[in-house]
């Protein structure tokens, strides 16, 4: 397995090099995350929110972003073109799941965002002393936030994909995955912290994947979450993560099993 | 005259288009209508938290937001699907079949293709618009109707010379969708009002990409807090900008060597 993947990730790596502007170009939409740290600093001017500060807010949106460009995935919309122009038949043909090339396109195209992003977010982390200073550096959080941001992709590559195999039996696959998107803007934390949210709805949302998508990583990163509470978010959100890959595993099988192929 | 019988000729053949692909059409509006539920329900939390947004009470911003949903389903309905059709035109070489044909061709081109669920998100934010005078318990003066009405006749004039700034330059680099993008970008900063932001990026967001023009000048002026030189400025920079743009795409017209002969 790990020499097939070191020849997919080549091949990702081909593959979106030769896309690196449009990249860059997708990326400039996770900018949005700037907008809405300005409009936070812009109201939390008078004082602090639910426990937010100003330096508060930087460092929740500046990780947010990092958060946001490592977990980018646009699996679905690659699927859903495969499945409607036929080219899924080839892939089917070979002895290795699709899936995988689409985690190493995935993961290759983190390699340019990453490489985009990281110096940024130092950058502004350097200018915004105060901000860095409201993230927990500790090596052990350093370590937690890691395992939590993994498993945060894997959440969302998973049900990405999960939308992206409803295109066997509807063509209107993206517009659930537009769909999802939209919710998840609002519910994961990227347009704010999930603390500005009233108290009941935060008790639903905590068993919800949403906040295991974004919030959580970086409420680890700030040190918000500890203890217990750590724990239970890594348990659900590892149970998340389970349980997209599991509905992907489930479905796709459902799928090839109804699926006869368009075009030769 | 003939023009306004194009566009009823272009508003029904895509009408019948749209047609032809009713579940597509259906799920897009519903699509139209959920985003506007998003933006709804997200500044109605972020007024859970404070109650003013850059001095804009939540009865206010609700106008911001109900102006830029509205904004976004004309870009939706007539902006971006024109502006997908002239890349395709610029590099397969079919812009020639629009060059020759004995009419405008800024018009054409720009107006020829509509994608109707744009316009459930028009609704949705016209919708909103009203939700959002209720709260206020508006009741605006007549003065500032008309107001209002010049306000966001001079906003969409302004969106729609952008639009053929940008497909002005696709002549030269076919890949504007990425132009739009980064438009697009900066659009979403309509859903604020302009006082949000400071210093510099309000500085950008007023005269720059003129943003500020779209969604809060409209809402200032049904308010009857619009400052009085911008009423007299938003139609006049929206006049030059159209003036200015025509005269940009007929340069980019006679450059153009077609792509395929």
């Amino acid at each position: 397995m790990l020499r097939i993947y070191a020849t997919l990730l080549r091949m990702g790596w081909a593959i979106v090099m030769e896309y690196r502007a449009q990249i860059v170009i997708w990326m400039t939409n996770s900018l949005l995350t700037i907008v809405f740290m300005l409009v936070w600093l812009s109201i939390s001017r008078d004082g602090p929110i639910n426990g937010y500060e100003s330096a508060d807010f930087v460092a929740y949106f500046i990780v947010a972003w990092v958060v946001r460009n490592f977990t980018a995935v646009w699996a679905s919309w690659e699927l859903d073109y495969a499945i409607r122009e036929g080219r899924l038949s080839p892939m089917l043909l070979r002895p290795l799941h699709p899936i995988h090339h689409e985690i190493a396109i995935n993961w290759a195209e983190k390699g340019i965002r990453l490489f985009l992003v990281l110096p940024l977010a130092a950058l502004g982390l350097v200018i915004w002393p105060e901000a860095a200073a409201r993230l927990d550096w500790s090596l052990l959080n350093i370590a937690l936030f890691v395992v939590s941001l993994a498993l945060a992709w894997l959440i969302l590559f998973m049900s990405d994909y999960l939308l992206g195999i409803l295109a066997f039996w509807t063509t209107q696959a993206t517009a659930f995955v537009q769909g999802f998107f939209g919710l998840r803007l609002l519910l994961s934390g990227t347009v704010m912290p999930l603390a500005m949210f009233p108290a009941a709805l935060q008790q639903v949302l905590r068993y919800t994947p949403f906040p295991y998508m974004l919030h959580f990583s970086v409420d680890i990163a700030m040190g918000r979450v500890r203890g217990e509470e750590l724990l239970i978010g890594l348990t659900l959100q590892l149970a998340w993560a389970l349980t997209c890959t599991a509905l992907v595993h489930l479905l796709w099988r459902a799928a090839i099993r109804s699926y006869s192929a368009v075009g030769a | 005259m003939r023009y306004l019988r194009l566009l009823g000729v272009f508003l029904k053949s895509n009408l019948l288009l749209e047609l032809e692909y009713r579940a597509n059409f259906l799920t897009q509006s519903l699509l139209g209508v959920f985003w506007a539920s998003i933006s709804f329900a997200g500044i109605s939390i972020f007024y859970t938290q404070t109650d003013q947004i850059g001095g804009w009470s939540y009865g206010q911003a609700l106008l911001i937001v109900a102006l830029f949903t509205f904004l976004d389903g004309l870009l939706n309905f007539l902006m971006r699907p024109n502006t997908e059709r002239i890349v395709t035109m610029v590099r397969e070489g079919t812009m020639d079949f629009v060059l020759t044909k004995p009419a405008n061709s800024q018009f054409l081109a720009t107006l020829r293709h509509m994608r109707y669920a744009g316009l459930s998100d028009m609704l949705a934010g016209a919708a909103i618009f009203a939700f959002a005078g209720t709260q206020l318990a508006l009741a605006p003066r007549w003065e500032h109707v008309l107001q209002f009405a010049v306000m966001l006749i001079s906003a969409v004039l302004l969106i729609y010379s952008i639009w053929v700034a940008m497909a002005s330059l696709s002549f030269w680099f076919v890949r504007i969708e990425n132009i739009a993008e980064l438009f697009s970008v900066f659009f979403e900063t309509a859903r604020f009002p302009i006082s949000t932001f400071g210093g510099l990026l309000r500085f950008i967001l007023t005269f720059v990409v003129p943003i500020a023009f779209m969604t809060t000048f409209p809402a200032q002026a049904v308010l009857g807090m619009l400052e009085p030189h911008w009423l007299l400025s938003a139609p006049l920079v929206a006049a030059a900008m159209l003036w200015l743009t025509h005269r940009l795409w007929r340069f980019a017209v006679l450059h153009y060597s077609s792509a395929s002969s």
